[in-house]
């Protein structure tokens, strides 16, 4: 038997929509939520009563005291189905960590196994008032006791050690990291509805930001935002009678689970070990292997993840991806290169999780990426989160 | 000023390694089954998977070199924005390859670091009868 999904290409994306990206939308998180799945569902052709599933994961990626309140800072499947309208077979929240891959292995195996037909996949990020990590904890209970008493919290020490790990291990430098942002900026600075758009960064300015955490700076971080994108799947027979070109998941991978660490504790071994074999699952899965892809679409929500993500795939050899990238390896306008960003990522769009990847690897290849659109893109690989803790999928223009 | 700081608040599993480090003393939790060291120990032994670890805190050399570091020059937490910039540095343990603690070290946020300097446990009093272990650079480990 092959190790092959056997759901490999039979669901495809028929549709999708994306609000504008903001610091504060000024209207509520799930009334724009709702507005977006209306709009998914009509560019996809369909009417509300058809769509019979919806999924997300609706994780507020905080570690500030902010409230979790359904409609307001997140909005669950059931959520959007009751306020859409629609009275679904099917809705599920993904829990793991890699939400955009974890939903679409939710889609995808609900369709595949006839749970639903036609399923609506969103993602709502909501910027909260104040400061979005900050936390007035003064008593540090549970796992927290272990770091929280010297300073050790929030996502920034989480990626700067291993950022400084791999800076120390392979010689790498800031001016290298500078290119990544660079390029992130770049393209989401062609991207209308990017937070970013029409601000390109320079490499200056991006070396003349403080640090905030050395060696992260306030450049390697992604801004949070308002925002919401969803995606309408559905089988690849039904796909064919709708307007869009379909675009098909051959396959998804979520990372092995990690190793016992402190809190927050990512050593670069940890990160690289387990994101080889979140590879390994993610070939295996989709039949799709490291040279066939066209269209790698790598996780940015902090710039070092986007040299451990090209390293991981097996894109650059191991402790050469500061190097690859300096050297033009992911620059979208050289057509002898990866473009790795070429959708802005969430350096260059806003904290949307996930969605940069997913939505590029869409547009791409179903052909309706407009001005940007890329001649000759047939395999999209959509990155979420850390190579070990987190997922990616597989997309491809034809039945792979 | 530190006294804002988050304080840890020990549980059943963890109450000896505080106990100790009110002493000044670092004490890390063994597998009674296995006996490897664990950070920071949970329902099971990661190395021998055993559900019932009796896990024992017992003193260890407060020996370890460098890993990886960080310069914070900003803090989500209270109580630190006086403390800011301070260097947090990821140690192993003398004891045992990837035993790995997170602190801060006390040799201000000048000093020049490099993977695999040596480091000592060294200990902060941030409330009466409370310790939180940190690094100094040196040692023989």
């Amino acid at each position: 038997m092959s190790p092959r999904s056997r759901a490999a290409c039979r669901v495809a994306i028929v549709g999708y929509a994306h609000s504008a990206v903001q610091r504060h939308a000024g209207r509520p998180l799930g009334a724009l939520a709702v507005d977006v799945a209306r709009e998914a569902i009509a560019d996809a052709a369909l009417e509300p009563e058809t769509i019979d599933g919806f999924v997300t994961a609706a994780l507020f990626p905080t570690s500030g005291d902010h409230a979790v309140e359904d409609g307001v800072s997140i909005v669950s499947a059931d959520w959007l189905a009751m306020h859409v309208g629609a009275a679904p077979r099917y809705a599920a929240g993904f829990q793991g960590i890699g939400q955009i891959p974890g939903s679409v292995s939710l889609a995808v195996n609900a369709i595949a196994a006839g749970a639903a037909d036609y399923v609506v996949l969103h993602r709502a990020l909501h910027n909260p008032a104040g400061g979005y990590h900050h936390n007035p904890m003064r008593e540090a209970r549970g796992s927290r006791q272990w770091t929280a008493p010297q300073g050790y919290f929030g996502p920034l020490p989480m990626i700067g050690l291993p950022y400084n790990e791999y800076l120390q291990r392979y010689g790498a430098s800031r001016e290298a990291m500078a290119a990544v942002v660079v390029e992130a900026r770049k393209n989401g600075a062609r991207i209308p509805w990017s937070y970013w758009y029409g601000r390109p960064l320079s490499t200056g300015e991006y070396l003349a930001a403080p640090m905030i955490n050395d060696p992260v700076c306030r450049f390697d971080c992604d801004i949070p935002v308002d925002g919401v994108a969803a995606f309408v799947l559905t089988s690849a027979e039904r796909a064919r009678d709708l307007p869009h070109k379909p675009v098909y998941i051959a396959g998804y991978a979520s990372s092995p689970p990690p190793a016992p660490r402190l809190p927050l504790h990512w050593p670069l071994d940890d990160i690289m070990d387990g994101g080889a074999e979140t590879a390994r699952r993610l070939w295996e899965h989709s039949g799709v292997g490291p040279s066939d892809v066209d269209l790698p679409q790598v996780y940015d929500g902090f710039s070092p993840f986007v040299w451990f993500w090209l390293e991981a795939l097996g894109l650059c050899p191991v402790g050469e991806a500061h190097r690859f990238v300096l050297d033009g390896g992911i620059d979208c306008d050289d057509p002898a290169a990866l473009p790795a960003l070429s959708g802005g990522g969430a350096l260059g769009n806003g904290r949307m999780h996930g969605i940069p990847q997913m939505l590029e690897c869409y547009l791409q290849l179903s052909g309706r990426a407009g001005e940007r659109q890329r001649r000759n893109a047939t395999v999209g690989l959509a990155c979420h989160s850390s190579p070990h803790y987190g997922g990616a999928v597989v997309y491809t223009a034809e039945p792979w | 000023v530190t006294a804002t700081r988050p304080l840890p608040m020990p549980g059943e599993d963890s109450a000896p390694y505080w106990e100790a480090a009110a002493r000044h003393v670092l004490a890390v939790a063994r597998c009674s089954r296995c006996r490897s060291y664990v950070v920071p120990p949970g329902q099971t032994c990661p190395r021998c998977r055993a559900t019932d670890p009796g896990f024992v805190f017992e003193q260890v050399s407060g020996q370890g070199r460098v890993r990886s570091w960080i310069v914070m020059r900003q803090s989500f937490l209270p109580g630190f924005s006086a403390e800011v910039p301070f260097v947090l540095v990821d140690v192993e343990l003398a004891e045992q390859a990837e035993l790995r603690l997170i602190g801060r070290l006390l040799d201000g946020p000048d000093v020049r670091l490099r993977v695999g300097d040596r480091v000592t446990v060294a200990f902060e009093d941030v409330a009466p009868g409370v310790a939180v272990p940190a690094f100094v650079l040196g040692g023989d480990a």
